[in-house]
């Protein structure tokens, strides 16, 4: 059992050095998704298996639990997908000269790096393990937005603001894990605990003073890299500039991972210092994030930033719903993650194809999509109503667990701001993409249509696939929420300890 | 040796000399001498989990003592040193505040560190001033940050930022276990050399090392 856990650290990391070594451009994308694919037949055991209780291996260093096992099972469903749209991407950008055939083999390379770093946290038992993770995320994906095949001076300034924001952020989450383990030194003498396991047993019995001060700094630390307002500055410039592919990822799942940093933490800290203080930090840093991200969706001129912001107010939502708490807040939580893993990878794959076809991000260049381009149009379409929280799709649902958790509670302030911010993020979402996808086609954007024909490759049909796939699993999961992640995320709640 | 270390207050010493070495930086004009700073910073904090090491006789506090000479201050003040003759950089920093002014600044953030953690909440250990002067350090090195214009003198505050926060870490709990020290060692080194990468990259795509040309994307 123990081996099986360890391989899932590292196939990534094998399949890392073979797609660096390969030196045919058109081979490379599909070792990479025979790896991914690997991954996940190896992992899916290990994942199946701490759905019902605790898998550890080396000792205490790696334990996964339903929670772990949860968010893991996103980071490999999304990868998978990611490898698959890679291909075509890829192939199109060194078609077109943007890139060749040492950019094709790093961005191969970091990318398995970038899964081995985000599986490295959802394993890791010690909280400084966990935060040597999260760091290892943002080097390696700093270095899959601004180099490789995308030398161009934007991404470049964005991986800057990407990396030093981050890292500063994530330097004071260090400083919150210093404290709380300084918080257990206190409770069990000189030898403190590091590991989530322990740390929970004993959590009720640590100075709530001191894990109030670590909590602010993890969360400081770790909002940062989660995209939560007001400190979510690199995030609209990293995903707007980073490959599609990547954008998905860093938007999917990326933001998620950081997110489950904090997760761990409220759940250690809330049974000493009371669930208000973390729940009223949570519910504010997430209503500001709703707030700035409605604002700025509403004046987006560009659809990728436009995509970008939309994942901070849903980063915000997730964050209200565990401020909230309680089981039903956190379960709207839970599931706002994984409906928000596959609308926006969706959103972002659909936004890669429409930037090749029609050269430009901005929005009011992009014209009648769903006349020239009936498929990707639908799945555009989809994608947006999914987004902007329209019932019946699969965001709408999870939206409303988290706001009858907060009318249950009785926080009908925080009610009241979160509908007006999501109507005018609805109208926002719905207007930018209207925009392009209705209307007539342009005679540019036409002619730039005529020149790109539909190859019509197994790569291409590949990568259709994945997104007709993922639109599939919008619709469905806003009709019903499978009995399987049902009963998933409900033991998830228990792993938080929700009462 | 023990009753010498405490009766000369030697923490204490080594300590400010910490203080001392990021304080200057504001008065520091040529990004050599920030380099020059960092690593005597680095040596001092090395040095002084040395002291504490000798104090309190744990193997591990040795080991992180050589880690931290061998990472901050030998192979990243090379590095560095490498990346400032790579970029050709006009050495001189261009604060956005004069050299006086930001002085003055950071000793009213000293004193606000000292007024506001004056009853040292935490303090159990060798020193109730390295927490203060560690949180001190944190946040001279965060104003240096956003006062400089060189992408470089980013990335050394950054750096000085993290020495901060090992004193930090250092005074709450005597460190953290070596294997952790390890890998947060190696991402801090992996994420310097990522950041000269990049500093290079910014020099060649906007043929200024000078951040203020970054702000092409907002909004």
């Amino acid at each position: 059992m123990r081996v099986y856990v360890l391989f899932i650290l590292i196939i990534p990391l094998i399949t890392a050095v073979v797609c660096y070594n390969i030196t045919k451009p058109r081979v490379v994308g599909y070792v990479s998704l025979g790896g991914t694919t690997a991954l996940a037949v190896a992992a899916s055991p290990a994942i199946a298996l701490s759905l019902s209780g605790t898998v550890s291996a080396l000792g205490d260093t790696f334990s996964m639990d339903a929670l772990s096992g949860y968010i893991m099972a996103l980071v490999i469903l999304l990868s998978l997908a990611s490898a698959a749209y890679s291909i075509s991407y890829l192939e199109h950008e060194y078609d077109a000269g943007l890139t060749n055939v040492r950019g094709v083999r790093t961005y191969y390379g970091l990318f398995h790096l970038f899964i081995f770093t985000m599986l490295l946290v959802t394993m890791a038992n010690n909280l400084a393990i966990m935060w040597i993770g999260i760091e290892a995320t943002t080097i390696v994906s700093a270095l899959l937005i601004g180099l490789g095949f995308h030398k161009r001076p934007l991404a470049v300034e964005a991986a800057w603001k990407y990396i030093i924001l981050c890292t500063v952020g994530i330097t004071f989450a260090l400083l919150g894990t210093f404290i709380a383990y300084y918080a257990s030194t206190a409770v069990i003498g000189t030898e403190g605990a590091l590991n989530w396991t322990t740390l929970r047993d004993m959590a009720h019995r640590m100075n709530p003073e001191t894990m109030k001060l670590a909590f602010i700094f993890v969360l400081v630390g770790y909002g940062t890299k989660a995209g939560l307002a007001p400190v979510h500055n690199w995030l609209p410039d990293a995903h707007s500039q980073a490959p599609s592919p990547i954008s998905a990822l860093l938007s999917g799942i990326l933001l998620n991972t950081a997110f489950y940093g904090i997760m761990r933490f409220v759940s250690i800290v809330e049974p000493s210092t009371g669930s208000d203080f973390t729940g009223h930090l949570l519910i504010l840093f997430g209503l500001i994030s709703i707030a700035i991200s409605a604002i700025f969706i509403l004046v987006q001129e560009n659809y990728k930033r436009l995509l970008a912001y939309s994942s901070i107010e849903h980063m915000g939502i997730i964050s209200l719903g565990i401020g909230i708490g309680g089981p039903v807040g956190i379960y709207g939580a839970l599931l706002h993650v994984l409906n928000h893993a596959l609308s926006k990878p969706l959103m972002f794959f659909a936004s890669g194809k429409i930037q090749s076809r029609f050269g430009t991000t901005n929005i009011a260049n992009v014209n009648g999509v769903l006349s020239s381009m009936p498929l990707l149009g639908t799945l555009t379409f989809i994608g947006a109503l999914s987004l902007s929280g329209t019932p019946p799709f699969n965001i709408f649902v999870s939206e409303f667990t988290v706001l009858k958790a907060g009318v249950d509670r009785g926080l009908w302030p925080v009610v009241v701001l979160f509908l007006i911010f999501v109507v005018i993020v609805f109208y926002g979402v719905l207007l930018g993409f209207g925009k392009m996808l209705f209307g007539r086609p342009g005679d540019g954007a036409a002619a730039q249509a005529e020149h790109h024909p539909g190859r019509g490759g197994a790569s291409e049909w590949l990568a259709n696939a994945v997104m007709i796939f993922m639109a599939v699993m919008v619709i469905a999961l806003g009709f019903k929420v499978p009995t399987v992640i049902d009963e998933t995320i409900r033991t998830c709640v228990q792993v938080l300890g929700a009462k | 040796m023990k009753s010498w270390i405490e009766a000369f207050s030697i923490i204490d010493f080594i300590s400010v000399g910490i203080l001392l070495t990021a304080v200057i930086l504001n008065a520091f004009k040529s990004i050599e001498s920030y380099v020059k700073s960092y690593t005597v910073n680095s040596w001092l904090l090395a040095g002084l989990i040395a002291v504490v090491a000798v104090l309190v006789g744990e193997t591990h506090l040795y080991i992180a003592a050589l880690l931290t000479l061998a990472t901050k201050g030998i192979i990243i003040p090379l590095f560095l040193r490498g990346i400032v003759r790579r970029m050709r950089v006009t050495h001189e920093i261009q604060p956005y505040l004069s050299n006086s002014l930001s002085l003055a600044i950071s000793g009213v953030l000293v004193a606000v560190v000292y007024a506001s953690l004056k009853e040292g909440i935490f303090i159990t250990g060798f020193s109730k001033n390295v927490l203060q002067i560690s949180i001190a350090v944190i946040l001279i090195s965060l104003f240096v940050m956003i006062t400089r214009k060189k992408a470089l003198t980013q990335a050394i505050g950054l750096l000085f930022m993290e020495n901060g926060l090992f004193l930090a870490g250092f005074s709450l709990t005597f460190g953290m276990p070596t294997m952790i020290e390890l890998g947060v060692l190696f991402d801090m080194l992996m994420g310097v050399i990522i950041l000269g990468i990049f500093a290079i990259q910014i020099k060649r795509a906007f043929a200024s090392a000078d951040l203020d040309k970054l702000t092409v994307l907002k909004g």
